[in-house]
Formats: C-alpha cells, structure tokens, sequence
C-alpha cells in the first residue's frame, strides 16, 4: 500500500524529531506533505554526550552527526502522539529497526496513531562500546528482512524499509521487498569521521555525513535501487533546493525528504522555504503528473543507448 | 565549525558564578549564544556576557568543568547562534539569576535602561556595579539581603517603552502575565544538542529555542504554555517542573 503524501514531502527522520514541532508547522501552514517522527527505540536511549553535531567545511551546514539514537520510550511516544493533531498532514512513525520484537512491538502500540511507518535498519552512529543498528541489521539480508516480516505482519499500512548507501544496498532493498516493504528510504547518512584538537570530535568517533556532500552518494543510490528493483522510494540526501529534489525524482523517488535543510531556519523560514521549493518543483512539471518524471533519467539514457547502436 | 579560543582570565563574580574572558571577540547581538566545547567532556549554551567572554552558574558537572579551565586552557565555541533583544530607547531588563548575565551586553547597548534584578540572596544578584553604569538598577532579592525583600515581580510595575526578560523558567512564567505582550520579549532556556534547529530537542511548544529564540516576543511567548511547565530531556521525554 502506498502513501497518500500530498505534496510529496516530508522531513527526514531524526530533523524536527517530535510532534509538537510538527503540529506548529502543521498549523503555520509548511508545504510538507507527511512528517516523520525520531526512530522510536524500545526502550529508553540517551545517545552520545555533545557535541553530537559538527559543522564541518566551508558551507554553514553541519555535515556530520552523533546522535546515536536518543529515544523517549515506547510508552512516552504513545502518550504524546494521542495528544497530536495534524490538520494538513501525513505521520509517518520511524521505528529503529534494531530488533524483530522491538519493531513490532512498538508498531502495535501506535499503530492507530500512525498513517504509515519507516524502519531505521541504516544509522551507521553508536554510542561507544555498542554497535550500530546499520551493522547489526542493515547490512545482512536475512536480518533486515526477519524486522520487515515482523513489520509486515504487526500493520497493514505502509512501511518504508530505510536503508543506508554504505551497504550491498540493492541487495538488502530486495530482500525487504520481498520480506513486505512497501517503500525504500534511500539512505540513511554515510559514515564519517572529523578529527579536531587531536581526535575524533565526535563520543561515537564516527558519525554520518549529511548535507550537500551526501547528495551525489544518495542520487546513485536511488538511481542504482530504480534501475534494478523499480520500487517506489522516498529519498534522502541533502536535498537543499528544488533542483536536487527534480534530480531525485529523475533518479526513481515518488517522495523526497528533507533533512540538514533545516539547519539555520526558524519556523517561518520553513514556512517561506518549503513552498519556494514545490513551486519549483511544480514549475518544472509545468502542468505534467509526477509520474511523468518519476525515474525518467533512465527512459533517457535507454533512448540515447538505442539511438547510438 | 568550532572556533578556537584560549581563555585569559577566570574571574569570580559572586556565589557560584564565574566569568571566563577568551582571546577572541565575538560579533554578537545581545542575548545570543554560543556553544561551548571542551573536548572529553561535553558542549553546552551560553550566552555572551561580554563580547569575549561568558559566565556560567556551578550548577552541575559540565559547568563545574568549564570553570575549572585557567588562563591558558583551550575551549572551542560555535556561534553566535539564535534571536537577540531589540536595542531601542525606553528599555527595561529584567534578570534573574544566572540569567542576569545574557542582558550585560544589552545594558550596555541601550540608552539609560532601568534594570530590575531578583534572586535569592545578594550572592547572586551579579555584575551589579556594571549594570549601575548604565542605567537605574532595582533589586529584589528573597531574603532581604540586598535591595527590597521579595520577588522580581514585586518591583512592578515599571514604565518602559518594551520589556526584556532573561531567567530561570518559573520566573518567566510568573512575568508573562504581568507585561504587555507587545512591548515584551523573553530569552528562553531548554537542553540543546545540534543548537542549529535540526534535532528537535530544544523544543518549547513546537518552537525550536535554538533557531527561533532564545529570544521570543511577548506575543509568541504568551502561546508558551510549556514555560515553567516541562522541558524535553535528554531522551527527548518530557519532564516536568
Ligand atoms: C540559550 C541558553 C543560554 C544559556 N546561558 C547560560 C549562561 O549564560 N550561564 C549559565 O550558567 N548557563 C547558561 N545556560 C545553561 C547551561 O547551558 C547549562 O544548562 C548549565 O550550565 C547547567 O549545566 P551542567 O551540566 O553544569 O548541569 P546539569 O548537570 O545539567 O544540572 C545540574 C543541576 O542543575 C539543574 N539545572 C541544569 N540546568 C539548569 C538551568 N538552566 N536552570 C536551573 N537549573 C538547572 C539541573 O536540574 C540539576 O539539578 C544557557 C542555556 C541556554 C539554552
Ligand atoms: C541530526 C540528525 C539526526 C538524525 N536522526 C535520524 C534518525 O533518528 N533516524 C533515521 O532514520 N535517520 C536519522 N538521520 C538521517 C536523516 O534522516 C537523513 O537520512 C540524512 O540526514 C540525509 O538527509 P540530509 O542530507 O537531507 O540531511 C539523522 C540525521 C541528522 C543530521
């Protein structure tokens, strides 16, 4: 089953996190068609001690991040989410795709409250001594599709199996397909690494890129993941501009969401900021459905193949 | 990116508070922050007392760190980050706290402020000889030990073209309703991580303090239920006051 996201998107799980951030914008008016909550763990997480985040290189952007999953409980989330009320838009649940039982445990309990669900089995960030939920599910084939299956049978409605572009991911994204995913999130950050006064800035060492330096490495992801599987996709990967949004679109994305977008924007920049961006989306349709574009970069190239042989 | 500072005094200001001066002027508005690192131990808000210095409260572990550093020690901050106070003719500040240190820049950028400050005891009525350079100062301390014996509401109402207000969440919440939203602004405090309006954590009522504030006119402030009642900790739960 597919998502109703009208227009199609949404923030990035992990930006904007929680519901009081997204009824505001809900209610201010935001041109974002779903939101999407911080991965529900199964119990309580506190993350990595500051800083989590560093800005790194020239741009203003921060391009790198250690949260390591900081997560109210279960029972937290449902408390807030009975009390949330979003006129305009989709919720989407990102649940951390750690466990089998975790995943489906949680979805039960919220499931009444959500329009669909997304299944981090991709953050590549840890807190130390731990490993990351990318390693120990969103690599192995077998692991990511046991937590879709059990996805799958817990909900009826959507479930998005968010992958990470440091793996074999067409590989992976066909085994959640067939495990019952309805969607592939395409990607996750990459990880990466910033040294500073002698060492590693960040608790986990590591961290993942996001930002403008993701967007090449994401693109080919959604871009490789439509050529083989031709599934729908919802992508991600510093998305700063409707450009890049086209670009996704042309690669195979039906959704695009945005993430270190936000960074520097207050809550009417937002405002302001997402409509400038589906106003170029819609002028660059100029009139077309979507569906028209979606995936179109490899009509193109198949015709020039053949016009060349 | 952080910045590199090296700090170049340590200076007691009375009570728990201390003031650490850094090799480096910041160009700040009054009532931003910046986001202080040091390495090992954690990074946290603080407003710019000075251009080249913040004052923190020993108030736990991290800011216990922090003032333990010595002329000479590294820090590394981020920023200036966030909303500022305007800086007009007719201004009131109203501090308390810690908090009193996040209007010093403001003070000395208006014309003739009236400055009203509470806390406790007289320990922590701060940088008052400095305050008292620009401007009429009133205080009001809990046990009498300085200035009128009460709260900082007692000492309204006070004429004023507009209203800044910086200090612990209860006594925001407690002034809220005694300024006129138009004419006020306050400088909100919340746990904060990215410090750059993509995590969430800061949030007060949908509003991220981080991007949005600290800094909210009276008028968004009056929405804010949330002051003086919850906060999101660390986990992202809500715990409430
Ligand atoms: C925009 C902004 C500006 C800030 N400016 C300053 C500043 O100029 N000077 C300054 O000292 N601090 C400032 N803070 C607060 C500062 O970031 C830390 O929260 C504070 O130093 C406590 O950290 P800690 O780790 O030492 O204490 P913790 O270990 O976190 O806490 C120790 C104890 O103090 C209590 N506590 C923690 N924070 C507060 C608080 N803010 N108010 C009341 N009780 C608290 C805790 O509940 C706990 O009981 C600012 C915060 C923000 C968001
Ligand atoms: C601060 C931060 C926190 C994040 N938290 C999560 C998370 O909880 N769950 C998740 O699936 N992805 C998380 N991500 C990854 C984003 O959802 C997104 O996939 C990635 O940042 C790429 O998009 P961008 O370049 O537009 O930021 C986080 C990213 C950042 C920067």
């Amino acid at each position: 089953m597919l998502l109703d996201i009208d227009p199609p998107i949404v923030n990035a799980s992990g930006i904007l996190s929680f519901l009081d951030i997204f009824q505001l914008l809900d209610r201010k008016g935001a041109t974002i068609g779903g939101y999407v909550t911080k991965s529900i763990s199964p119990g309580e997480r506190l993350g990595n001690e500051n800083p989590v985040v560093v800005e790194c290189g020239a741009e203003e952007y921060p391009t790198l991040n250690s949260l390591a999953l900081p997560s109210q409980t279960p029972e937290e989330w449902l408390e807030e989410l009975k009390q949330t009320h979003l006129k305009r838009s989709k919720l989407i649940v990102s649940v951390n795709g750690v466990s089998p039982d975790g995943v489906s445990r949680i979805i039960k309990m919220v499931e009444p409250y959500a329009d669909g669900f997304e299944l981090n089995m991709s953050c590549p960030n840890l807190v130390p001594g731990e490993e990351s939920v990318m390693a120990i599910v969103g690599r192995h084939p077998e692991a990511a599709s046991r937590v879709v299956r059990s996805a799958r049978r817990a909900t009826g409605k959507p479930v998005i199996a968010k992958l990470s572009p440091d793996t074999r991911y067409v590989e992976i994204g066909q085994a959640c397909l067939a495990a019952g995913a309805d969607y592939l999130g395409c990607g996750n950050t990459m990880p990466g690494m910033f040294i500073h006064s002698r060492g590693p800035v960040l608790a986990g060492q590591s961290g993942g890129v996001s930002g403008p330096a993701l967007k090449p490495v994401n693109l080919k992801m959604v871009y490789d993941i439509y050529a083989e599987l031709r599934c729908p996709i919802v992508a991600y990967g510093g998305i700063m501009t409707w450009e890049d949004a086209v670009e996704y679109f042309l690669a195979g994305a039906r959704v695009v969401g945005l993430g270190t977008f936000f960074a520097h924007r207050s809550t009417s920049d937002i405002v302001r900021d997402t409509a400038a961006i589906w106003k170029g989306i819609q002028d660059y349709l100029n009139g077309e459905p979507l569906e028209s574009v979606v995936g179109a970069a490899h009509r193109k190239s198949s015709m020039e193949m053949t016009r060349s042989h | 990116m952080h910045i590199h500072c090296k700090v170049t005094e340590n200076r007691g200001e009375g009570g728990r508070n201390r003031t650490l001066f850094l090799d480096r002027r910041f160009e700040v508005q009054p009532g931003q922050f910046v986001m202080a690192w040091v390495p090992g131990e954690s990074e946290k808000p603080f407003s710019l007392s000075y251009e080249n210095g913040i004052t923190a409260k020993d108030l736990g572990w991290y800011s216990a760190k922090l003032l333990d550093l010595k002329p000479g020690d590294s820090i590394w901050l981020r920023g200036p980050y966030g909303t500022s106070f305007p800086v007009r003719e007719g201004a009131v500040l109203l501090g308390g706290g810690v908090g009193i240190a996040a209007l010093l820049i403001l003070a000395k950028r208006t014309e003739d402020p009236v400055i009203l400050l509470g806390g406790r005891t007289a320990e922590e009525i701060i940088f008052l000889e400095e305050f008292e350079k620009t401007g009429k100062v009133r205080v009001a301390t809990e046990d009498g030990s300085l200035g009128a014996k009460g709260l900082i509401t007692d000492l309204l109402p006070q004429e004023g073209r507009y209203y800044c207000v910086c200090g612990p969440d209860k006594m925001m919440a407690a002034l809220k309703p005694l300024l006129p939203p138009e004419k006020s602004f306050f400088s909100l405090e919340r746990y904060m991580k990215c410090a750059v309006g993509l995590c969430g954590q800061c949030t007060c009522n949908g509003y991220r303090v981080c991007t949005d504030g600290p800094v909210f006119d009276g008028i968004t402030a009056q929405e804010m239920t949330d002051i003086g009642h919850r906060k999101r900790k660390k986990s992202g739960g809500w715990e409430y006051s």
